[in-house]
C-alpha cells in the first residue's frame, strides 16, 4: 500500500463545481490517467482518496489537498504529469509526495485556512476609517452567530444555537482598498474542529460595524491550509513523518 | 462575436456547472464565415438532456465534420432563466456562449409531449419568432426529430424541418444541401426547404395543407405541389456496425440522470407489445456486432474514465450475443471495477447466471414489468408473459439474496376491468408470499416490493392509436382502488398524476389546430409541464377554453379505422393494415408471436431493408 499526498489548485470555471462533482472528476481522471488507485472492498467499490476540506461553490483555491492510496508505486513526477494531462482547465496538481501510512488524515490535521476576500463597499470610505472599523470588529470579545438547525425527522421544528465565532477568527487584515473595492486577508479556523466560512465573517462584519457591503459582489480565494505542529503552522506537505 | 458574460450570474444560480459548457470531450471550435453552426437543443434541464444518448451521438457526429460546429442548448432552470431575462442575456450555445439566434440550425429533440412548451420558451428566450411563417432569412432553421416527431403536427406551425427516423445520415445530407445553396448569393429559405423536401426522412410541414371536416376530424392532407412527396417515409440506418458511434462522450461535472456510458447494442424490438410506440416506430431490429461493441467499449472507457457501462436497447436480453458480451466485459474490466448495468431485461428469458456475475462487481436493484395484472389483459397487450414466469423469476431472485424488487404496471389499458386491477394486487401479494417462502438463510433482509402504475396513453403508430384515454374520473377511481388494495407495510405503491397523462394524450395524437393552444400556453406561463412543481392543469384547461378547443376530442375519443389521422401522411414502415389487425387481435386476446420466431407481416420488410428483418 502506498499513500500519496498532493496539493492542487481550483480556478476559473471549475470553481463552479461542488465538492461531490470534484470527487467524481478526480475519480474519472485517475481512470483516464491509469493511476493504480486502490479501491474499497464490498458491493460498491470506490477509489480510496480523501480531501482535506470541502470548498464552497464559487470559491477558488491555490491550496487544496488530497490523499490517495495506490496499489503500486509510481514516480511522483509521473503522477503529476499524467493527472495534469487529463484534468480539466482550472484543476492542476502542483506538488505531491509519498507519505507514511502512519500519517494522520488530512481532515484530522487541518486547523486553519487563509483566504483573500474581495468585496464592494456601498459607501465611500477611507482606508483609515475602514481599518478602524475592522479593528473595532476584531476587538470584540464575542461575535455571536445564531444558527438555526432543523430538528431531525421533524418538519417545521428548529433548534436555535448561539455560537461564538470570535475564537475562530485568528486575523483579518485589509490588503487594499481601491474605489470602494476592498480586499481582506483572513486567517480562520478550518477542519473538523470549528470550521468558519469567510462569507459568515463578512456578514457579521456588516452587521456589527457601520460598513455597507454589497454581499453579492463577494469573491473568495483560498491561499493556504495549515496544520499545527508544536505551536507553529505549516502546510500539510511539510513536517511529515519519515516513510 | 464575443462570449456572453455570465460569470457574475453563475454565482447566483443553483448548480452553475450546468452552464459551463467545457466538460470533458466537449468541442470548442474556431468560428469563421464558413462555419455552419448547429444548436442541438434539448427542451429540458441539463441533467435530463445530458442523459440522452441521441444527443451524444449527433453532437459527436456533426462535430467530426470540420465545417460544422454543433453546440448544446438546454432549457435553463427557472432561476437561471430569471437571471437571463433580467440581465438581457439571450439563450446561448453552451460551448461558445454566443446567442443561438445567429446559428444556422437549431435541432430540437422531441422526447416527450410535455416538453413542447419548453421548446417555445427556448425560442422566446433566444429572441426568435415562434411561428415559422414569422421568421426571416436571418433566423435559424428550426428542426425537430426524435420519437414524438413521428406525429409532429401540434408543432407543425413552429418548425421548418422535421427529421423522421434515424438522423445520422439524413442530417448530414440536409446540411450538405444547405452549404451548397448558401454558397450562392440568392439563398432563400423557401427554396432550400423545397430542395430538401424529397429527401427520405425529411418532412417540411409548411409544404402540406390540412383540411378539416366540420365535425372535427381531418378531411385531407395534401402537398402544395407535385415536387413534394405525398407520403413521407422515415429514414433508417441499414448497418449498425458501419454507422457512426461516438468513441468519446461528454462527461458532465454534475450528476445527471444516466451518468454512465451508454452502449447501444441494437435498435428496434421484435416483441410487438401493442401499447409500445418504440416497438413499432424503431423497426426493424438491427444489432451491433460483438467485435464492434468490444472495440467501442475499450475506447469509451479510456476516453471518459467512467466507472459504469450500460447496455442500451429496447429489450437488452434479446441481444443475440448478450452472454458473450457480458462475460467479455466482466473478464476485461472487473479489475478496473467497472460496473455493468442491463436495463430493460425481460423476465421470461432472464439470465440469472449473468446477473449474478454482474453483481459480483456492483449490486443493483431488480425491476420487472408485467405491465398488466391479469393473464387476459397481458394477452390483450401482447405481453407474452405468464404469471409463472414472474413467480419463478421472483423466487429465484429472493433465493439469490435480493430483497427489493420493483413491479411496473399500466392502468387504463383497453378492455381493462377491476378484475384486472385485482390481478395487480394479487401479483404483488404473491411476490410478498414468495419472499417469506424463501429460506431465511438465503433471502436478503428487509423486503420491499415497489409497485408502480403509470397511466396508459395511446400513441400514434401503435395498434392502440384509435383507442380513447380513460377519463380522469376513471383513472382516479382505479388509482384509489389500487391504493386500497395495496395497503401493506411491505409494499410501496406509486402512481402517476393523471392530469399530466391527459395533456400528454392530447398532444401525442394532436393536429395542427393545437399550435394556437401551445402558443397561448406559453403566453400565460406554461413551461416545464413534465415537472409536478410547475405543471398547472387548471391553467391549461383555461387555455383550451380560450382557444375554443376541446381537449377530450384528442384524448378521450375513439377513432374509427377509416378516419384520417393527423400522422397518416407519414410512413414509419409499419402498415396501417397491420395495426388494424393487431387491434382486432387485441380485442379477442389473441397473441402475435415474436418476429424472431415468425414474421407477423407488419410491412417493415417492404422496401426498407431488402426483405429480411
Amino acid at each position: 500500500m502506498f499513500r500519496l499526498r498532493a496539493r492542487f489548485s481550483k480556478n476559473e470555471d471549475l470553481i463552479f463545481i461542488s465538492h461531490l462533482d470534484l470527487m467524481r472528476v478526480f475519480e474519472r481522471a485517475m481512470r483516464r490517467a491509469n493511476i493504480p488507485i486502490s479501491h474499497t472492498q464490498g458491493f460498491n467499490p470506490h477509489p480510496i482518496m480523501a480531501f482535506a476540506t470541502a470548498l464552497g461553490l464559487g470559491i477558488s483555491s491555490a491550496a487544496e489537498y488530497i490523499d490517495i492510496q495506490l496499489d503500486e508505486e509510481i514516480q511522483t513526477e509521473s503522477f503529476v504529469d499524467r493527472l495534469n494531462n487529463v484534468l480539466p482547465n482550472g484543476l492542476k496538481i502542483i506538488q505531491c509526495t509519498y507519505i507514511s501510512s502512519k500519517e494522520e488524515s488530512l481532515m484530522a490535521v487541518i486547523k486553519r485556512s487563509v483566504y483573500l476576500v474581495k468585496v464592494s463597499l456601498q459607501t465611500p470610505i477611507s482606508k483609515e476609517e475602514l481599518t478602524t472599523e475592522l479593528e473595532r470588529f476584531t476587538g470584540l470579545e464575542e461575535i455571536v452567530l445564531i444558527k438555526e438547525k432543523k430538528k431531525k425527522g421533524r418538519k417545521n421544528q428548529k433548534t436555535v444555537q448561539h455560537v461564538d465565532i470570535r475564537p475562530n477568527i485568528y486575523s483579518i487584515e485589509l490588503l487594499s482598498l481601491e474605489e470602494e473595492q476592498a480586499i481582506f486577508k483572513m486567517n480562520l479556523a478550518a477542519g473538523s474542529v470549528g470550521n468558519l466560512k469567510p462569507e459568515i465573517v463578512i456578514e457579521k462584519l456588516m452587521e456589527l460595524t457601520q460598513l455597507q457591503i454589497n454581499l453579492e459582489s463577494m469573491r473568495i480565494h483560498r491561499l493556504e491550509l495549515f496544520k499545527e505542529v508544536e505551536g507553529t503552522f505549516v502546510t500539510p506537505l511539510e513536517d511529515l513523518k519519515s516513510i | 462575436m464575443n462570449r456572453l458574460d455570465i460569470h457574475d450570474i453563475l454565482f447566483r444560480v443553483e448548480k452553475p456547472a450546468r452552464y459551463l459548457g467545457n466538460e470533458l470531450n466537449s468541442y470548442h471550435k474556431n468560428i469563421d464565415t464558413e462555419t455552419i453552426r448547429f444548436g442541438f437543443c434539448f427542451p429540458d434541464i441539463y441533467e435530463i438532456g445530458m442523459s440522452h444518448l441521441g444527443m451524444q451521438i449527433l453532437y459527436h457526429l456533426l462535430n467530426k465534420e470540420d465545417n460544422i460546429f454543433c453546440e448544446r442548448v438546454f432549457s435553463p432552470a427557472i432561476d437561471m432563466e430569471e437571471e437571463m431575462r433580467k440581465n438581457k442575456i439571450p439563450l446561448f450555445g453552451l460551448e461558445s456562449r454566443q446567442p443561438i439566434k445567429h446559428f444556422d440550425f437549431l435541432g430540437f429533440t422531441l422526447q416527450y409531449e410535455l416538453s413542447y412548451t419548453n421548446i417555445l420558451n427556448m425560442l422566446n428566450l433566444a429572441g426568435i419568432p415562434l411561428f415559422a411563417s414569422e421568421r426571416g432569412e436571418e433566423d435559424p432553421l428550426i428542426m425537430v426529430g426524435g420519437p414524438c416527431a413521428y406525429n409532429p403536427e401540434p408543432l407543425a406551425d413552429f418548425v421548418d424541418i422535421v427529421i423522421l427516423g434515424e438522423a445520422e445520415e439524413v442530417t448530414l445530407e440536409v446540411i450538405k444541401d444547405y452549404e451548397n445553396m448558401k454558397k450562392k448569393d440568392d439563398f432563400k429559405r423557401s427554396d432550400f426547404l423545397l430542395k430538401i423536401a424529397p429527401i427520405q426522412g425529411v418532412y417540411i410541414p409548411s409544404l402540406y395543407n390540412v383540411e378539416y371536416h366540420q365535425e372535427g376530424p381531418i378531411k385531407a392532407v395534401s402537398p402544395v405541389n407535385n415536387s413534394v412527396p405525398e407520403k413521407i417515409t422515415k429514414r433508417i440506418i441499414e448497418n449498425l456496425d458501419e454507422v457512426f458511434y461516438p468513441e468519446e462522450i461528454i462527461v458532465p461535472y454534475i450528476n445527471t440522470v444516466h451518468d454512465r456510458i451508454m452502449l447501444e447494442v441494437f435498435r428496434g424490438c421484435t416483441r410487438g407489445c401493442r401499447f409500445c410506440q418504440a416497438g413499432m416506430i424503431y423497426r426493424p431490429v438491427r444489432e451491433k456486432g460483438f467485435d464492434r461493441l468490444k472495440d467501442l467499449t475499450e475506447k469509451l472507457l479510456a476516453n471518459t474514465g467512467y466507472e459504469e457501462i450500460s447496455l442500451a436497447s429496447l429489450s437488452t436480453s434479446d441481444y443475440s450475443k448478450l452472454d458473450k458480451l457480458v462475460r467479455h466485459l466482466i473478464d476485461e474490466y472487473e479489475k478496473d471495477k467497472v460496473g455493468i448495468s442491463l436495463p430493460s431485461l425481460r423476465l421470461d428469458n432472464f439470465t440469472f447466471e449473468l446477473i449474478q456475475e454482474i453483481q459480483k462487481i456492483r449490486k443493483t436493484g431488480l425491476t420487472f414489468a408485467p405491465e398488466a395484472g391479469s393473464q387476459r389483459l397481458r394477452d390483450v397487450i401482447n405481453k407474452g408473459l405468464t404469471e409463472d414466469d414472474l413467480t419463478n423469476a421472483v423466487e429465484k431472485a429472493f433465493s439469490l439474496g435480493w430483497s427489493s424488487v420493483k413491479l411496473y404496471f399500466m392502468i387504463g389499458l383497453p378492455t381493462e376491468s377491476f378484475e384486472d386491477l385485482d390481478g395487480i394486487r394479487d401479483l404483488a401479494l404473491k411476490v410478498v408470499d414468495s419472499y417469506y417462502h424463501t429460506e431465511k438463510e438465503k433471502r436478503g433482509k428487509g423486503l420491499n416490493v415497489t409497485v408502480s402504475a403509470s397511466t396508459f396513453v395511446p400513441k400514434p403508430f401503435t395498434p392502440f392509436q384509435w383507442e380513447p384515454l380513460d377519463t380522469l374520473e376513471a383513472i382516479y377511481e382505479k388509482q384509489k382502488f389500487l391504493v386500497d388494495g395495496l395497503r401493506s407495510k411491505k409494499i410501496t405503491f406509486n402512481y402517476h398524476d393523471a392530469k399530466t397523462s391527459f395533456l400528454e394524450a392530447v398532444f401525442a395524437r394532436g393536429d395542427r389546430r393545437l399550435s394556437k393552444v401551445l402558443a397561448r400556453g406559453l403566453e400565460v406561463g406554461c413551461k416545464f409541464d413534465g415537472w409536478m412543481e410547475h405543471f398547472d392543469f387548471d391553467r391549461w384547461m383555461k387555455v383550451f377554453d380560450e382557444c375554443e378547443i376541446d381537449p377530450a376530442f384528442y384524448a378521450n375519443r375513439r377513432r374509427s379505422y377509416d378516419e384520417i389521422l393527423p400522422w397518416d401522411h407519414i410512413d414509419v414502415g409499419v402498415s396501417k393494415d397491420f395495426l388494424v389487425r393487431e387491434n382486432e387481435k387485441a380485442k379477442s386476446g389473441e397473441l402475435t408471436v415474436d418476429c424472431r420466431t415468425n414474421c407477423s407481416g407488419c410491412g417493415i420488410n417492404q422496401g426498407f431493408i431488402g426483405g429480411i428483418c
